[in-house]
């Protein structure tokens, strides 16, 4: 089910299924394409991880990565 | 709407942003457009200030200004940067005209992320024309665009382009030409009803506040409402006072009520809108295959690899500084000697002879001996910035900046900071935080920039030998070089950690960065950043560091009384009048030039003002001469060299112009005869100078940014403080072992 983005192993895909609206960076992702119903890819676990999204790679710190809920494949 | 501001026939000037995302080739387009030369490079973030030029363009028509600005991924407006586009976009920057046109500039091979912030332009009401760039990648990629159907959906002229090669570059002159006075038309798409209706609320109530000419456009208020705790929402409390930190509260409330998400309803309308628009206008030739970029960030990101790997290069990078530098920079050395040496005897002796050779010809040549090493440098800072690596860097050196209370963002400034720490201070721009971004600014100027490399090779080659290290890998000559550049970025550290935990607490900021895909670095680029790198230290050369050694010649030199000239004449008599055989004969003459000489600049101002000064550096190892130059090179560090080459030419014997430096300093002598330098003052030196806030620039610049003296008296004094014990201690420690 509905789980944050760092239970996603290496090269697992999901669909975004919410961000966490109350911390500063969620506006900010939202706008980069991290919204509800988007594929992500996890590309390289980790602190930071890479993810890959609409076909382009993101690197994320550990604190974006929480505000992210998944619902892995 | 806004187009009133336009008079079709009569308009003789006319301003054109280029705006768009990160890395998009919005520089490289400007240059195209303008035939200037911006710098580009394939990181975000690489623009972090707006820059002007002409549109150039044959026959006649209105003159056009075109602004390059940093990227923005979208009009919230996260950090400093971010906010500056938006200033000048919405024409809130004072004494700037707003953009009569604005040119959105789209990576074709990434459109979708692209529209986003096209959308948002589009709704400001001001003419727009997509300049849709990189579609020479895009059907690399096998993606193929239809601009047409592209300029349908979208609702504005979309002109394909390859800005590299200058594709497409006239027909985008023409498009910017025939749009100026056609206001975007508006296709954008709607809002749910829930959002429109608080947006309505809000129009009204600020327009209530503040003179009409300077109503923000609807995006923005969208950006207002949608953005809690962004710079728009501080904008408009400002401008609205504190009333309307409730009644947006209130609508927000409502329209979460209404059961909209406030922070992804922008996007998922957008992002909606945008694939309807790329369903008609986009078809992919090939399958996304599985790209190169992919495969190679499985080695360069990998945690244990990849640090490898990033070290590797650094130590490659330094090797090469020494070995490929090396023979041009003995040449240009013995160029000098050789032009010192023939003004000596073509010149009649005098002040004259003295300010040619001691001043101008010793103090230039000796700092343009290093402008290999500082060509070196940027080839390496230049490709591995063009090719896309950067990015990584800072996704690997993330987890060691979250040491310093820091995250990834920090690293790109402090990286280029290892160049310069001008641009480096002026990239924190892109750190959302403001604490996080006046820590990196204040640590910045510890990374050892070019102007200190001159030192460091200057005294590395002259006092320390050249021992094979790791079985010949490296040299212990590069190896101390790399523990230089380390001192610096190693005492970064618990300044950083300090900051953070004192004057500037905070919690570390959230990471977030895109990795551009890899490519071939440029050659033009990378010799182009060569090149105004070279060009501007040979700059810095002829100007600043001739006045100096002008200076310091002239305080060395003068006042040069008659009677040290009569003593030695009197001195020099006798022994010819003794009649002492030959070689005997000529050394004690040369004994008395040199005697001579000394005299000179110890009665001089500058030897003065050193021995005044020597109390303070004699436990650093440095004799006076040292401490002067080092004194002297407050301004601008690259002053030193030029500054010991009148010195010790000054001191030195008659020919003495002939000599290079470094044989200079290693023959440089305290008067009861020991040699001045030795390994232990060699380093000393060299720690002072990686320690030391050395640099009117940097201090400027970090006032401009914080708008403070504060902030550059703080970073300055903490540095001379940290260099001074840095080289006590040095000298003390090595003094003792060796
Ligand atoms: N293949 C290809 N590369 C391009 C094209 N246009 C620009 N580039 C490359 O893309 C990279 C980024 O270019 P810049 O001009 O620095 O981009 P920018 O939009 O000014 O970037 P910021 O100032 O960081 O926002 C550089 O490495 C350019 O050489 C193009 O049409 N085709
Ligand atoms: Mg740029």
């Amino acid at each position: 089910m509905n789980q944050p983005l760092p239970n996603l192993k290496r090269g697992q895909a999901g669909i975004i299924a919410g961000i966490d609206a109350a911390q500063p960076t969620a506006k900010r992702l939202a706008d980069l394409g991290f919204v509800s119903g988007i594929r992500i890819t996890m590309v390289r676990p980790g602190k930071p991880c890479i993810v890959r999204i609409d076909g382009r790679f993101v690197g994320l710190g550990a604190s974006c990565q929480q505000i992210i809920r998944v619902v892995p494949n | 709407m806004t187009s009133l501001c336009s008079l079709p026939v009569a308009r003789k000037n006319a301003v054109v942003a280029l705006a768009g995302n990160p890395n998009t080739g919005k520089s490289t387009l400007f240059n195209a457009l303008t035939g200037f030369r911006q710098r580009v490079g394939n990181y975000p973030g690489v623009t972090v200030e707006k820059k002007t030029g002409l549109l150039e363009h044959e026959g006649d028509g209105p003159r056009i200004e075109i602004i390059d600005l940093p990227g923005a991924y979208s009009l919230s407006a996260t950090s400093a940067d971010e906010a500056i586009v938006l200033d000048v976009l919405l024409g809130h920057k004072e004494g700037i005209a707003p953009p009569d046109l604005i040119v959105v500039v789209l990576d074709a091979s990434n459109l979708s992320r692209n529209l986003f912030f096209a959308s948002q332009l589009l709704e400001i009401g001001r003419p727009v024309v997509a300049a849709l760039n990189m579609v020479d990648l895009a059907e690399a990629a096998g993606i193929s665009i239809d601009a047409a159907v592209l300029s349908q959906g979208i609702g504005c002229k979309v002109v394909p382009v390859v800005a590299t090669r200058q594709v497409g570059v006239t027909q985008l002159k023409q498009a910017i030409r025939d749009c100026l006075d056609t206001p975007a038309s508006n296709r954008c798409p709607s809002f749910p009803e829930c959002v429109c209706a608080e947006l309505d609320g809000l129009n009204q109530s600020v327009r209530s506040n503040g003179a009409p000419a300077t109503h923000p456009p609807r995006v923005q208020l969208l950006q207002t409402l949608l953005t809690p705790g962004g710079y728009h929402e501080q904008a408009m409390i400002r401008r609205c006072g504190r009333g309307l930190a409730d009644e947006l509260a209130r609508r927000r409330h409502r329209i979460q009520e209404a059961g909209e998400s406030i922070i992804e309803v922008e996007a998922r309308i957008r992002y909606a809108w945008i694939d309807r628009v790329l369903d008609q206008a986009v078809t992919r030739t090939a399958p996304a295959r599985r790209n190169r970029t992919e495969i190679a960030d499985r080695w360069l990101t990998h945690r244990l690899f990849g640090l490898l790997i990033f070290l590797l290069a650094m130590g490659i990078c330094f090797q090469s500084i020494y070995a490929w530098a090396a023979p041009v920079m003995n040449f240009i050395d013995g160029a000098f000697a050789m032009l010192g040496g023939a003004l000596t005897a073509v010149m009649p002796a005098g002040a004259l002879r003295s300010l040619a050779v001691d001043g101008v010809v010793a103090g230039v040549g000796a700092v343009l001996t290093f402008l290999p090493q500082i060509l070196v440098l940027f080839l390496f800072l230049a490709i591995l910035e063009d090719c896309g690596y950067m990015a990584r860097a800072a996704l690997l050196l993330d987890r060691w900046m979250g040491l310093l209370g820091l995250n990834g963002k920090s690293f790109i400034p402090l990286l280029s900071s290892f160049a310069c720490a001008v641009p480096g201070i002026m990239a924190t721009r892109t750190i959302e935080d403001r604490r996080d971004r006046l820590v990196t600014m204040l640590v910045a100027p510890l990374m050892s920039c070019s102007a200190r490399l001159p030192v460091y090779v200057l005294l590395i080659g002259a006092f320390v030998p050249s021992v094979p290290l790791l079985g010949g890998l490296l040299d212990l000559r590069a190896a101390t070089l790399l523990a230089m550049y380390a001192i610096g970025a190693g005492v970064a550290i618990p300044v950083a950690w300090l900051l953070k935990r004192t004057v500037l607490r905070g919690t570390p900021q959230p990471f977030l960065i895109e990795l551009p895909t890899y490519k071939w670095p440029s050659p033009s680029t990378v010799l182009h950043r060569m090149y105004e790198q070279g060009r501007a230290f040979c700059t810095s050369a002829g100007t600043i560091i001739v006045a100096v050694a002008v200076v310091v010649w002239a305080l060395g030199y003068y006042p040069h009384p008659a009677s040290i000239a009569e003593e030695h004449d009197a001195r020099r008599q006798a022994i010819v009048a003794a009649g002492a055989p030959e070689p005997g004969l000529s050394q004690q003459l040369d004994e008395i030039d040199r005697s001579e000489a000394g005299a000179y600049l110890r009665q001089s101002f500058l030897g003065r003002m050193g021995r005044w000064i020597e109390p303070l550096v004699t436990p650093l190892g440095w004799d006076w001469r040292i401490g002067t130059a080092a004194i002297a090179s407050f301004p601008a560090r690259e002053v030193v060299i030029a500054t010991m080459g009148t010195i010790y030419n000054l001191g030195g014997d008659q020919d003495a112009a002939s000599v290079s430096l470094r044989e200079k300093l290693r023959s440089a002598t305290w008067p009861d005869g020991r040699p001045v330098f030795n390994l232990a003052v060699a380093l000393s030196l060299m720690v002072f100078f990686a320690l030391c806030c050395q640099c009117g620039g940097t201090l400027a610049v970090i006032k401009r940014e914080t708008r403070s003296w504060g902030w550059p008296l703080l970073t300055f004094t903490y540095m001379t403080a940290l260099a001074y014990v840095g080289a006590l201690a040095t000298y003390q420690i090595a003094g003792r072992v060796m």
